[in-house]
């Protein structure tokens, strides 16, 4: 006669099984002395357990004894996270940069396009008072950090004491000097030769023009910015052209549609534009760093070129090294470039005699096609290193942040919303992001923003891939299971996005699918705080 | 406190009624303590968690459904805190858990069982609680000390409701065998095999 197993037996007490298979159990326990000497012991465990769960041998500490009067912890952690980025800031303005500085100084220029778009100080340099918050904020943030780490040694008293003690401390301290001007035009703006301003220059206006000279950083937004003083700082401009004819002492960061340098620039240039011109007079004694549609170098550059661009056209001289990336690439007959030149190509390239090159130009070209593709091993290889960095993202996201990540596979499971807020934060955050950067003090908010969006478009092909395979493997248990799972999702899904046609609108289905659950993985964490405020309204 | 002065009392705390947030805290934290003490590891885990459950609690009260019991959803909010505040600290379903998957489930003879009870009282099975993986822990609590349903159980821990029964029953071997190494030679002795 076989027995019932332990777990019926449990579910059986606990009312679990449904009437047939209880009146099953209840049969055979009446003529079984074994099963009901089991389910006899699993009854009196359970009372054991509760008993010995509700046996109340510890008094209440006295810390608990008053009622919490705030909340807001996941503001806190929110706020933690921005103060984080302004000692990250400070940091690095203010320890890594003047050693990079140095270096740059003994010859080792800046070739690294990340440093240069996302961490050089120089974007921001100049910002005083911005620069003054954010340190005060990031000690402020470490003060934070602290008192958290030892909140459980710390009284109140003590720790309004540590606070109190802080503030005074960094009130105490000679503020940094510094400010900023800023003119709106009337439509225009014109700064007259030989006036002087001392500090940052920021103009709103719908043409500007800068004769006089500018002490800190120009900072315009415009339609049209022409520069024929001189300006000590930088100059970071959002406009449809900026033309250069003065000195620039810092570097020139350029959001444009069209840029025309007839001077010289001490530092570096940062171009994202339609058209990048560098007169025949022009000088740039740092690097050129261009993403554009058109770039045409007649001047003089002393650090590296590192161009994408449409079309290249260099007839000047390069000191140092160029990287260049574009469907065509003219090298005139009075180029010389002191470096290597390397060049990635759709077409070959058109290269005078009369060049001077100091190696003979390194250019490959890239073709574009599936059959092309399909049929290069190097393709497969490609995709294969785009997998393991896939995997390793989520690897790091599922031992960083578990609960999100658990949260926002989950979420996936929501097809119709995820894709539908998917669908909205695609399109609406760099939306959000555009018009917030519009006003100054949000710049940095908006760049943050835009960041955090490509994270999470990253991140969107690690969730549906951890989903996909927990679907097709079921749920799982452990670390590793969930590592296997996300392992396979991701390799369908790189398999799925290498289909010709097809493949780029899955991929697009994919990261819209899984920003959809990055947002309702968000809203779910965020929830609590909403209807309170909700409430609070 | 009868139902009608439980609803005179949240009404105004929801009114932002500072006294009568420090009456709901004065009644409930002491149980809210004793739940969270039996759920996390620590006592110092514990007060924190009273603490926080307590603020969200305050910021959520507009979200209860005064149709349901209080102490039901005020369990329920911290059930699902304590949870989080575990599965944040390490990955939820670990190892340990996975383990768990490939544990032998050996039948246990009834005397034995019986005679490990009668050995260990509350403060032992409260030693052998705080040994116990998350999970396993979590999941015995909910169920006898918080008397949660199987589908309340598998909502807050995020796993199917047919798993419940598995966990609340490999919670239960895990827990006899510490308490069986904790007393000494009675380890392996309440497990037997059983056709």
């Amino acid at each position: 006669m076989s027995h019932f197993d332990e777990m019926t037996c449990l579910l059986y007490l606990e009312g679990q099984l449904d009437a047939d298979h209880a009146d099953g159990v209840r049969t055979h326990a009446a003529g079984c002395a074994e099963c009901r000497g089991l389910l006899r012991a699993l009854q009196t465990e359970s009372v054991w357990l509760r008993e010995s769960l509700e046996a109340d041998d510890e008094s209440v500490p006295a810390r608990l004894v008053q009622a919490p009067e705030h909340g807001g912890a996941p503001w806190g952690w929110i706020s933690a996270l921005g103060l984080s980025a302004g000692g990250a800031y400070t940091l690095w303005s203010g320890f890594i940069e003047p050693w990079q500085a140095q270096a740059a100084q003994a010859g080792f220029t800046q070739g690294n396009l990340l440093t240069m778009l996302f961490f050089s100080g120089a974007f921001w340099k100049g910002w005083d008072a911005m620069r003054s918050l954010m340190e005060f904020l990031a000690v402020g943030t470490l003060g934070l950090v602290v008192m958290w780490l030892l909140r459980r040694h710390l009284r109140r008293t003590t720790a309004l004491a540590v606070v109190m003690g802080a503030l005074a401390l960094m009130v105490a301290l000679p503020p940094s000097a510094g400010a900023a001007e800023r003119r709106t035009g009337d439509p225009n703006y014109s700064l007259p030769a030989g006036e002087v301003v001392h500090t940052d220059l920021i103009v709103y206006a719908d043409s500007t023009r800068i004769d006089g000279d500018v002490e800190g950083d120009l900072i315009a937004f415009s339609r049209n910015v022409t520069v024929n003083g001189h300006i000590k700082g930088d100059i970071i401009a959002f406009s449809q052209e900026l033309r250069v004819n003065g000195p620039v002492d810092g570097n020139v960061r350029a959001f444009v549609q069209n840029l025309q340098l007839y001077g010289t620039v001490t530092r570096n240039v940062l171009a994202w534009a339609g058209d990048v011109n560098l007169d025949q007079d022009a000088r740039v004694n740092g690097t050129l760093t261009a993403g554009s549609g058109h770039l045409e170098m007649n001047g003089k550059l002393a650090g590296d070129l590192l161009a994408f661009t449409g079309d290249a056209d260099i007839n000047g001289q390069l000191g140092r090294n160029a990287s260049i990336r574009a469907g065509h690439l003219t090298i005139g007959s009075k180029a010389e470039i002191s470096g290597q030149a390397t060049a990635q190509l759709r077409r070959p390239p058109d290269v005078s005699t009369g060049a001077k090159l100091g190696s003979p130009l390194d250019w490959t070209i890239t073709k574009s096609g599936p059959e092309t593709r399909y049929s290069s091993a190097r393709y497969y290889v490609h995709h294969v290193l785009r997998w393991g960095a896939s995997f390793l993202f989520g690897l790091v996201l599922l031992f960083v942040v578990p609960g999100f990540f658990f949260d926002a596979v989950k979420a996936c499971g929501k097809t119709a919303p995820a894709i539908g807020f998917g669908i909205l934060f695609l399109f609406a955050i760099p939306i959000a992001a555009i018009i917030v950067c519009i006003t100054v003090v949000g710049l940095g908010v908006g760049i943050s923003a835009m960041m955090f969006w490509a994270i999470a478009i990253y991140a969107a092909q690690v969730l549906v891939g951890a989903w996909l395979g927990e679907k097709i493997l079921g749920e799982g248990a452990g670390a590793g299971a969930a590592l296997g799972r996300l392992a396979l999702g991701l390799a369908i899904l790189r398999a799925l996005g290498m289909l010709p046609f097809l493949g780029g609108w899955i991929s697009f289905v994919v990261v819209i699918w899984g920003i959809g659950a990055v947002a309702l993985a968000i809203y779910k964490n965020m929830r609590p705080q909403l209807a309170a405020a909700a409430v609070a309204v | 406190m009868s139902t009608a002065e439980l609803a005179d009392l949240l009404a105004q705390v929801r009114a932002g009624d500072s006294d009568a947030w420090g009456d709901l805290y004065g009644q409930y934290a002491p149980a809210i303590f004793r739940f969270c003490r039996r759920a996390l590891p620590t006592r110092e885990d514990a007060e924190d968690a009273t603490t926080e459950i307590f603020m969200k609690v305050r910021q959520k009260l507009g979200m209860y459904d005064s149709s349901r019991p209080f102490t039901a959803w005020l369990y329920k909010v911290a059930s699902n805190h304590c949870w989080d505040t575990l599965r944040r600290r390490r990955i939820r379903q670990d190892l340990e858990t996975g383990d768990l998957e490939t544990l032998p489930l050996e039948h246990p003879d009834p005397s034995q069982l019986e005679q490990l009870q009668m050995d260990h009282d509350s403060k032992h099975v409260r030693a052998g609680l705080a040994k116990l993986p998350d999970r396993a822990r979590m999941a015995l609590v909910l169920r006898y000390y918080s008397e949660m349903s199987y589908d309340e159980i598998a909502d807050t821990l995020g796993v199917r409701r047919a798993f419940v029964g598995v966990l609340l029953l490999r919670a239960r071997h895990q827990l006899r065998d510490v308490l069986a190494e904790s007393g000494g030679g009675l380890q392996g002795a309440v497990a037997r095999g059983r056709s």
